[in-house]
């Protein structure tokens, strides 16, 4: 048996585990420095005493890491400007949805099944040519690098017009950093676009956090392949992981430290309180459930699958206001005498900070057994007018932060039961079996977490049990995150054109016009292969029921469109005593 | 925020057979292009998700004979759950107006159902009107039908009911399926001017269909004063569809849907799958949406010939006036008929083609003539493949004393016959069943 060690970078500590045989044997925990983050994760994986778990039975199998990398650049508005160059054809205006940043629009059109209707304009290619040379010129002289997405609409069905314009640029300009929307190639066309421009905006960032983790890796003497959390809870080896699809790791490794320390064939829901947010997400039969939508960062929609986790303002840290006062900053004014934060400012009052927190009420109401009484009980009085300082008011107030609390995670919980309820059919199969009402038992993890199990108990009139290893259950979720990957045909026999959607690729059809086991096994075969040549564990391949359309022209059929996909879907390995080991 | 809401079901894993032009494929281009396109992610746009609705919802507006168990009905109320799921979010004020696009369509679907007809089984506005009327109180809905065949399932249930307008724009019965939709067709004895059908000539584009719209069905929905209006949103006057022979394009749908503001439109044909599904339903979500559709484009130019300028014009004026001067001539029961309860009775004599499966259906309608209300119906139909017959009796919303009571003494009556006997008593929101003289619990799975 082997060692796996992970590594979840938080908004306040990194925090880091080993385990050997599927037990946790080491825990390390250190402050998140925000502009350092390749120190802040070495510093994290030397808190752990690796060489001593080391024997000739016991060697590191991985080192993966869940970090915040991405997701900041992107929320601070860090990155490097890209030049996002248009096809939109005819259709919905563009301006009808909002595009964080700005665009060149060029002529060239395709339809739905990927036909071309019109080609790209000379005159528009020379204009476009001499605006990005000037620009090129520009950055030059700030040594910078000139970067540049094309994306069209329906280039998901088709990559010629991409790729046609992305030729001319790269003849006439052979320094430009160039990526297609077809790389992303799944619908819709504003999401691909903005998905395939802060991937190429973050790549410089991300393979510069890359390099420099995995050369001090080796040059700790560990040869283990070092590998990213991404989004959707799978893990990828860095050196092809896609940087945005490392976005959002963070919730999504909590769930899998839940999962991971669970039965795998439970359904649940997740609640991880942090320390200024709450992760909740849902776990059907073993498996996380995904976000029906791509994630949505800062102003940025994107095709980036990630877990369906709600996540709300509220944690152990969170900051408590009395009503009058700093009203912009609060969220919510829901209760008479104070509100909740959705900032920390250190640690709670009672731990010595400076302000009343969350954690002081459970602390007062003897709810958890850290911290001071005293001061927990000062914090309460720094909330109450003068004249309402005294016992039953403290009791009172600590009472109605708790009901608050438990409240926004009843709520939160309630939306998620009903996104996944309520998730769009398109066949008939599917609304005759809908989902069913079911009491969802709840896990809840995180440091403190289980002062609030009876409240949440009693409101959700479920059971609440506390997830082991509470501390550090995102760490443990990303030490034990399975791989994951998908490949999603689009198989056009009519036209004879197949394109996965996944990875771009597209290719000619030469199979027969009709195809039904032989279009599952091509597939198959595809994604086998290149999850082998990724380093992925192919037997786990999943295959989903594919879609089959008899395409007719008069009242012959002239072909197939044909939807499949196999992927590997999200889990997580299981710590010992947990179920079936690794 | 306004909000407009969208329920689609494409059925992609149903089909009236293999090459029928309501088949899988149907709305598969539909979804690439609007999901391409973005419009889930514009922040006015709400999807919800389908639905099923129950036997109690069907019944209650339509008599599905000798009994639903007969019948696959799967698909078909999907796409009735689809219409209810938006007319409840309507109604609680959840969206401003919704966009139900699914199939199978239902607008040839009449009062009886001994099968499909012209593609459809389920009547799914007329579903959702009683629907709105029964748990939400509503009184007057226009339904106006913007498909190129005239919406006469529609138009037959309510035909007797003074509190739905059906407007049918379409193309001349006498060059198309179903055959139907006159200026003589104008309502029943106690409904008389609540049926508008407005036939024209092959070859009408934009410019006549919008002329029509706005100077003869708007003024019509104007005078009612509806409190809702359901557009029939078929689009088979595209310029493209190979069951028609209109002109209208994917902007002219848009211009359509923006001058009837319908609080829910409900696709209902149009069969050119790859011409003009993808960007007339594009036209017509975005209009709800109020979002610029001036940029959606169709690639295909009109190659048949269009009609417009003074004589498309001049066509549709003299059509109005001559429809303004049609007066009823009623049949009336002579004598007193020993099971008619009294009153006087007007009687209509009807025969209905199935074109799917290729019978006819013989029915006669016997209303009761009321100043008081909509006047209860007692339709005897026989379905003349099989020559099963059976009774409907229809106690309309807001009957009077008299009606209603006219309504149970029939029933009282022919219950004990034989024969198949439904009640639709949608006063008491009450659905009864007889089948042999025996009272059937259709509802015994439902809550
Ligand atoms: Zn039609
Ligand atoms: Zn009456």
């Amino acid at each position: 048996m082997s060692i796996r060690i992970g590594i979840d970078v938080g908004g306040t500590y990194t925090d880091a585990v080993l385990i050997r045989s599927g037990q946790v044997r080491q825990t390390g925990k250190v402050l998140t420095k925000p502009d350092q983050l390749l120190d802040t994760v070495l510093e994290a994986l030397d808190s752990l005493n690796i060489a001593s778990e080391i024997s000739p039975k016991h060697e590191v199998e991985s080192i993966t890491v869940s970090t915040t990398l991405v997701t900041n650049a992107i929320l601070q508005k860090q990155l490097p400007e890209v030049e996002l160059i248009l096809l939109p054809g005819s259709g919905m205006k563009l301006t009808s949805l909002s595009w964080p940043v700005p665009y060149h629009v060029l002529s060239g059109e395709l339809d739905y099944r990927g036909r071309q209707i019109a080609a790209l304009d000379k005159q528009e290619l020379q204009d476009l040519t001499e605006t990005i040379i000037n620009k090129h010129l520009e950055n030059k002289q700030k040594n910078e690098k000139t970067l540049a997405v094309v994306s069209g609409k329906f280039s998901h069905r088709n990559y010629i017009l991409e790729q046609q314009l992305a030729a001319y640029l790269q003849k006439k300009i052979s320094e430009l950093s160039m990526a297609l929307g077809s790389e992303w190639g799944q619908s819709n066309f504003y999401r691909r676009s903005l998905t395939a421009y802060l991937n190429l905006a973050a790549q410089d960032l991300f393979t510069d956090f890359r390099d420099g983790l995995i050369k001090a890796v080796r040059a700790r003497g560990l040869q283990a392949p070092v590998k990213i959390l991404k989004a959707n809870g799978g893990m990828q080896p860095a050196e092809n992981i896609r940087p945005v699809e490392s976005i959002y790791s963070g919730p999504a490794a909590s769930l899998l430290g839940t999962l991971a320390q669970s039965n795998p064939e439970h359904t649940y829901i997740v609640v991880d309180i942090g320390g200024t947010t709450t992760d909740i997400g849902l776990v059907l039969s073993g498996k996380p459930l995904l976000s029906s939508r791509g994630a949505h960062i800062g102003d940025f929609l994107t095709n980036v699958h990630s877990l369906a986790v709600q996540s709300i303002a509220v944690g152990g840290d969170s900051v408590v206001l009395p009503t009058e006062g700093e009203q912009a900053a609060v969220e919510g004014k829901e209760n008479k005498n104070f509100s909740l934060a959705s900032y920390r400012l250190g640690p709670a009052y009672c731990l010595g900070g400076s302000k009343p927190t969350t954690t002081d009420a459970l602390r007062y109401l003897g709810l958890v057994d850290f911290g001071d009484y005293a001061r927990a009980e000062e914090a309460m009085s720094l909330l109450l007018p003068e004249g309402k300082r005294e016992t039953p008011y403290f009791r009172e107030i600590a009472q109605n932060i708790l009901d608050l609390m438990v409240e926004k995670i009843a709520e939160a919980i309630g939306i998620l039961v009903k996104q996944w309820r309520d998730e769009p059919a398109y066949k008939v199969w599917q609304v005759l079996n809908p989902r069913a009402d079911y009491k969802f038992p709840i896990k809840l993890s995180g440091g403190g977490a289980y002062g609030l199990a009876a409240a949440l108990a009693q409101r959700m009139n479920a059971t609440v049990t506390l997830t082991d290893h509470a501390m550090v259950v995102n760490a443990v979720g990303a030490a034990m995150a399975k791989p994951t990957f998908s490949w999603t045909l689009n198989l056009d026999t009519s036209l004879k054109r197949y394109r996965i959607e996944e990875t771009g690729e597209q290719g000619e059809w030469r199979g027969s016009l009709r195809p039904h086991r032989e279009v599952e096994q091509f597939l198959k075969t595809l994604a086998s292969k290149q999850a082998k040549d990724m380093g992925l564990d192919e037997y786990r391949l999943e295959m989903e029921p594919f879609d089959y359309f008899p395409l007719i022209e008069g009242y012959r059929t002239v072909g197939q469109i044909v939807r499949g996909r196999v992927h590997l879907p999200p889990g997580a390995f299981q710590l010992q005593d947990y179920g079936p080991s690794s | 925020m306004k909000k407009t809401g969208i329920v689609f079901f494409p059925a992609f894993d149903w089909s009236l057979g293999e090459t029928h032009p309501e088949r899988e494929e149907r709305l598969l281009y539909t979804q690439e292009q609007i999901f391409e396109e973005g419009v889930m992610d514009l922040p006015q746009i709400k999807q919800y998700s389908p639905a099923v609705a129950n036997m109690q919802d069907v019944l209650r507006t339509q008599a599905v004979f000798p009994s639903p168990k007969h019948h696959e009905l799967d698909a078909h109320l999907i796409a009735v759950g689809c219409s209810l799921v938006l007319g409840k979010a309507l109604m609680a004020q959840e969206i401003t107006n919704g966009f139900v696009l699914v199939r199978p369509p239902g607008h040839h679907s009449a009062t009886v159902v001994w099968g499909n007809r012209g593609f459809c089984t389920l009547n799914n506005e007329a579903i959702l009107a009683n629907y709105l009327r029964t748990y939400y109180g509503v009184k007057k809905i226009a339904i106006i039908d913007t498909d190129v065949h005239h919406g006469d399932g529609t138009q037959d249930i309510f035909y007797y009911d003074p509190n739905v307008l059906c407007i049918s724009i379409h193309q001349d019965g006498r060059t198309l399926y179903p055959g139907t939709g006159f200026c003589e067709e104008k309502g029943g004895p106690n409904s008389w001017g609540t049926i508008v059908n407005i036939p024209l000539s092959p070859g009408t584009g934009d410019e006549g269909f919008l002329y029509a719209l706005e100077k003869w069905a708007l003024p019509a929905v104007e005078e009612f004063k509806p409190d809702i209006i359901i557009n029939s949103a078929g689009q088979d006057n595209h310029f493209t569809d190979p069951l028609a022979s209109m002109n209208v394009t994917a902007r002219g749908y848009g211009k359509i849907t923006e001058m009837i503001r319908p609080d829910l439109a409900v696709l209902e044909g149009g069969y050119s799958i790859q011409g003009a599904l993808p960007y007339v339903n594009l036209a017509i979500l975005l209009a709800l949406a109020g979002e610029d559709y001036s940029r959606v484009k169709e690639p295909q130019k009109i190659s048949r010939r269009v009609l417009h300028g003074e004589p498309v014009r001049s066509y549709i004026d003299n059509l109005h006036k001559y429809f303004q001067q049609i007066k009823p001539n009623w049949r009336y029961v002579q004598g007193q008929s020993k099971h008619l309860p009294a009153g006087k009775w007007v009687s209509v004599e009807k025969e209905i083609f199935y074109d799917t499966e290729m019978f006819r259906e013989q029915r006669q309608d016997l209303i009761r003539e009321c100043q008081h209300c909509g006047g209860t119906v007692f339709i005897n139909t026989r379905n003349q493949a099989t020559m099963e017959k059976a009774m409907l009796v229809k106690i309309p919303f807001e009957a009077c004393p008299a009606c209603e009571q006219a309504g149970y003494d029939l029933v009282e009556h022919y219950k004990k016959s034989a024969q198949t006997l439904l009640l639709q008593n949608q006063l008491h929101n009450q659905v009864l069943f007889w089948e042999k003289s025996k009272e059937v619990n259709l509802f015994a799975s439902e809550n």
